[in-house]
């Protein structure tokens, strides 16, 4: 695929190898004998892009099908870009290198709001107009799902459809659509109109938005006989649901370079916080054979010697222990190892370190979230400090000296007692170091407390709060630091600016494709990237144009605001997130799906834990 | 028993861009995949234990690059190129496999292939001539001890230049070795501005040689 213009820009370009493809189990196939070419668009680097499971998963579901060829694009970053313009080589696809406008689907994986300029600057690359209204013809569909895909309003004007939930069927039947409206030589409306009866399909221009007076949205006006609610589509049987044989594996270093299962979808938790714990309702888990399975093929086919068991929260899998002793009938003698993504606090025992060798490695990870009892009470985070000793002190006692905490700050209802409260149960760590009696000794202790700026987010209880000001979040970084007593404890703390920014996005409404729009025209992207982030340039276009990013971020609404995603069903009743609020103001704890039933909605996708028994 | 072996392969087309590091855990992955009984290192985390003969640059093509592993089990080589190959990007190619004869230690040359395509073949031959017959071609060379200018134009006396079709061919030998190597890169930047704008170099390293300029086996 690498022509001699392509070639005489990769020699002048840092890490060649993102954009030259040409892997082990990329999918290459004919061009002339498949009927749909789908570019599968990750909104950042080619690292980041692969080591994400979602789009292996998506890749090989439509690389099956012999009528559909998907290939990968990522964005190329500054120097390539620049590179690719100066020559007029347009945004091309990694398996054939031809131009990303040739492809019938365009499709964007939506993971974080930060990336939504790239967005724009890939389809600018690629030739193809940003607005999807300037896209006219039954080509070049503009897709996404994932995460963000929950509020996609702030995107709405550049996409010409959404999926909501799980992607592994709705993908696919919207492609067989489009498939049958090309041979019928249909309008792309008339498409459009077709696929928004399809459960899972949101097409924002079947939407008229109607605002009040002070700004928020009075209701949307469906059109054309679009639903006037859009449900996610969910699959319930993961034991069923499609997962790849193979990977492609990238030649060069990314984020995650290994093998990855999915071990179950949702989470039990309740982590008022937490938008994937919502989005993603109700929990469901993989049997332990189906899992063993595809961590063997996914070994074999790529030669990895490390599978991953990703999840939301993967020691919440009621049989984990039959699967770690599953995987050690094959994983030993195949020299493969076998890594957790995270731990819970009150997850963790000597039992799971000694199956889990990986743990061994590296330091040790948990997430309190929260400072103090009566803080982590109020965003549900059902973990104790007695929890947390007992756990560290296990760890210690193991020889362990390295613990990173997360927590965040910026929560409802938080003083300065919460945030300081952080440092002092990092304190608190380093005292139980000294406790354990058979610690490491003469090794030091270290203990890394990360506080992380809250952003409120859609389908959560605290969809309602109206984030801390900068000033605010600055204040309260700047009492994390000045609380450190001992150089055993070492705090650090990342952007509130990009967490603004964020939260300006997150709970958006439409008018800001144009706050997007002006930003992308003045070469704004790359956001997630320090060196790329300009939050002056921001408040100069938010300025401009005379919106007021504090209505989106810092704004506290009312319950009986209508939403910009409210119109997008997600089995969360609002009701239930009222409840949830109200309770978390009150400090209130609500226990979790394995113990109870809490009554949010998700029951009416009809499986995982909602119809299981509980003791 | 140990047995050690020489895998001969060849590294081209989007290959080019993997580093030698990560070259080195796709060979492993490759190995790891198609369950060769080759000798892992011991020790907490067991890899496969392989070495290469010389590091290419990246962006270098090589047609003859090697690879020594020690297998712990007889298994026919046709098998295991085969098996072993499933398991490669499809731009790395392995094709043979012998017992060294030699050890990379004796390699101190490297034989080059140079193709220079688009703009005028007949300008840039000339060109190279020039610049091949001047008194001297001063480069910087990035040392240990920092940059260094260097007269690297002995090195390219023995170059043969061809015009043939649409572009120009340069075949040189250069010292590779432990005892100083010379890169064709360094050769490249500098004729570089004497070049068309659309001139563009690509390098093939053909194979490797010993002091006395035998092949490297
Ligand atoms: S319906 Fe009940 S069990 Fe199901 S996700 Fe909601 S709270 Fe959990």
């Amino acid at each position: 695929m690498i022509n001699s213009k392509l070639e005489r820009i990769l020699q002048k370009v840092q890490k060649p190898g993102r954009y030259v493809g040409g892997e082990l189990n990329s999918v290459v196939k004919e061009k002339s004998e498949v009927e749909v070419r789908f570019a599968f668009c990750f909104p950042d680097t080619y690292e980041i892009g692969m080591s994400h499971l979602g789009i292996k998963i998506l890749y090989s579901l439509f690389n099956e099908k012999p009528y559909i060829w998907c290939e990968r694009v990522f964005a190329p970053w500054i120097d390539m870009e620049a590179e690719m313009q100066k020559n007029g080589l347009p945004l091309y696809a990694l398996e054939s290198g031809d131009p990303v406008r040739d492809f019938d689907f365009i499709g964007f994986t939506l993971q974080y709001e930060l990336s939504y300029t790239n967005i724009l600057q890939m389809l600018k690359l690629a030739g193809v107009p940003v607005l999807a209204k300037d896209r006219k013809e039954l080509f070049n569909i503009v897709v996404g799902g994932g995460p963000c895909a929950c509020n996609p309003e702030p995107i709405a004007d550049f996409f010409d459809l959404f999926f909501l939930g799980d992607g592994e069927e709705v993908d696919l039947e919207v492609i067989e659509l489009y498939r049958k409206c090309r041979k019928a030589g249909a309008s792309k409306e008339e498409f459009l109109r077709e696929a928004a009866k399809i459960e899972g399909v949101y097409v924002p221009s079947l939407y008229d938005v109607v605002y009040n007076a002070d700004g928020t949205v009075q209701r949307y006006i469906p059109k054309d006989g679009a639903p006037e609610k859009i449900r996610k589509r969910n699959c319930m049987d993961l034991d069923a649901m499609y997962f790849p044989e193979s990977f492609v594996v990238p030649n060069i270093d990314v984020v995650f370079d290994r093998a990855t299962v999915e071990v179950l979808r949702g989470c039990i938790r309740g982590c008022r916080f937490c938008q994937a714990g919502f989005l993603y309702r109700p929990f469901r888990e993989k049997s332990v054979e189906t899992l063993s399975r595809q961590a063997r093929s996914l070994c074999e086919t790529t030669g990895y010697d490390e599978v991953s068991l990703s999840s939301l929260s993967t020691t919440d899998h009621t049989k984990l222990f039959e699967l770690l002793d599953e995987l050690h009938t094959w994983t030993e003698d195949s020299k493969v190892s076998v890594t957790l993504p995270s731990l819970r606090v009150d997850k963790f025992s000597v039992e799971l370190t000694e199956k889990i060798k990986s743990i061994r490695k590296g330091g040790l990870t948990f997430a309190p979230e929260a400072g103090t009892q009566r803080m982590r009470d109020v965003i549900n985070k059902n973990v104790t400090e007695e929890e947390l000793k007992k756990t560290v002190s296990i760890a210690f006692n193991n020889g362990w000296e390295h613990i990173k905490l997360y927590f965040m700050i910026g929560l409802p209802t938080e003083t300065d007692e919460d945030v300081t409260g952080i440092t002092e149960l990092g304190h608190k760590v380093v005292d139980w170091y000294y406790e354990a009696e058979n610690r490491r000794k003469g090794r030091p202790v270290s203990v890394t407390a990360s506080a992380a700026a809250f952003v409120p987010k859609p389908f959560t209880p605290f969809q309602w709060f109206g984030q801390d000001t900068i000033e605010t979040l600055e204040h309260k970084q700047k009492l994390l630091k000045s609380t450190v007593r001992n150089r055993k404890l070492t705090v650090n703390y990342h952007g509130a600016e990009t967490s603004f920014l964020e939260a300006v996005f997150a709970r958006g409404d439409r008018r800001l494709s144009a706050v997007l729009l002006e930003a992308h025209r003045r070469g704004l992207h790359f956001d997630g990237w320090g060196d790329c982030f300009d939050f002056d340039a921001w408040m100069r276009i938010f300025a401009d144009l005379g919106v007021d990013p504090a209505f989106y971020a810092n704004r506290t609404r009312s319950f009986d605001e209508v939403f910009p995603w409210d119109h997008l069903d997600y089995g969360i009743r609002k009701e239930f997130l009222i409840e949830e609020c109200k309770r978390a103001y009150r400090a209130e704890t609500t226990p979790n799906c394995a113990e109870k039933c809490s009554g949010c909605g998700a029951a009416c996708f009809g499986g995982g834990i909602c119809i299981a028994k509980r003791n | 028993m140990r047995k050690e072996i020489r895998i001969w392969f060849s590294k081209k087309g989007a290959s080019r861009f993997i580093s030698h590091l990560n070259l080195n855990r796709c060979m492993s992955r490759a190995i790891h995949r198609a369950k060769l009984p080759v000798w892992y290192t011991e020790g907490y985390n067991p890899h496969v234990f392989l070495s290469f003969a010389a590091p290419l640059s990246l962006g270098f093509e090589g047609e003859r690059e090697s690879m020594d592993i020690r297998l712990i089990e007889e298994m026919p080589y046709d098998l295991l190129l085969e098996r072993l190959n499933a398991g490669l990007p499809p731009d790395i190619r392995a094709y043979e496999v012998t017992e060294p004869v030699m050890k990379p230690g004796e390699i101190a040359f490297a034989e080059y292939h140079i193709v220079f395509s688009g703009g005028d073949p007949e300008g840039t031959s000339e060109a190279l001539w020039r610049i091949l017959h001047n008194d001297a071609l001063i480069v910087e060379k990035k040392t240990k001890k920092g940059a260094q200018q260097v007269d690297i134009l002995p090195y390219f006396k023995n170059a043969g230049i061809l015009v043939l079709g649409g572009g120009v061919m340069m075949d040189v030998t250069l010292p590779a070795g432990s005892e100083g190597s010379v890169n064709p890169s360094l050769f490249l930047e500098a004729v570089e501005p004497h070049l068309g704008a659309s001139v563009l170099a690509k390098v093939q390293r053909l194979r490797l040689l010993d002091r006395e300029k035998r092949e490297f086996r």
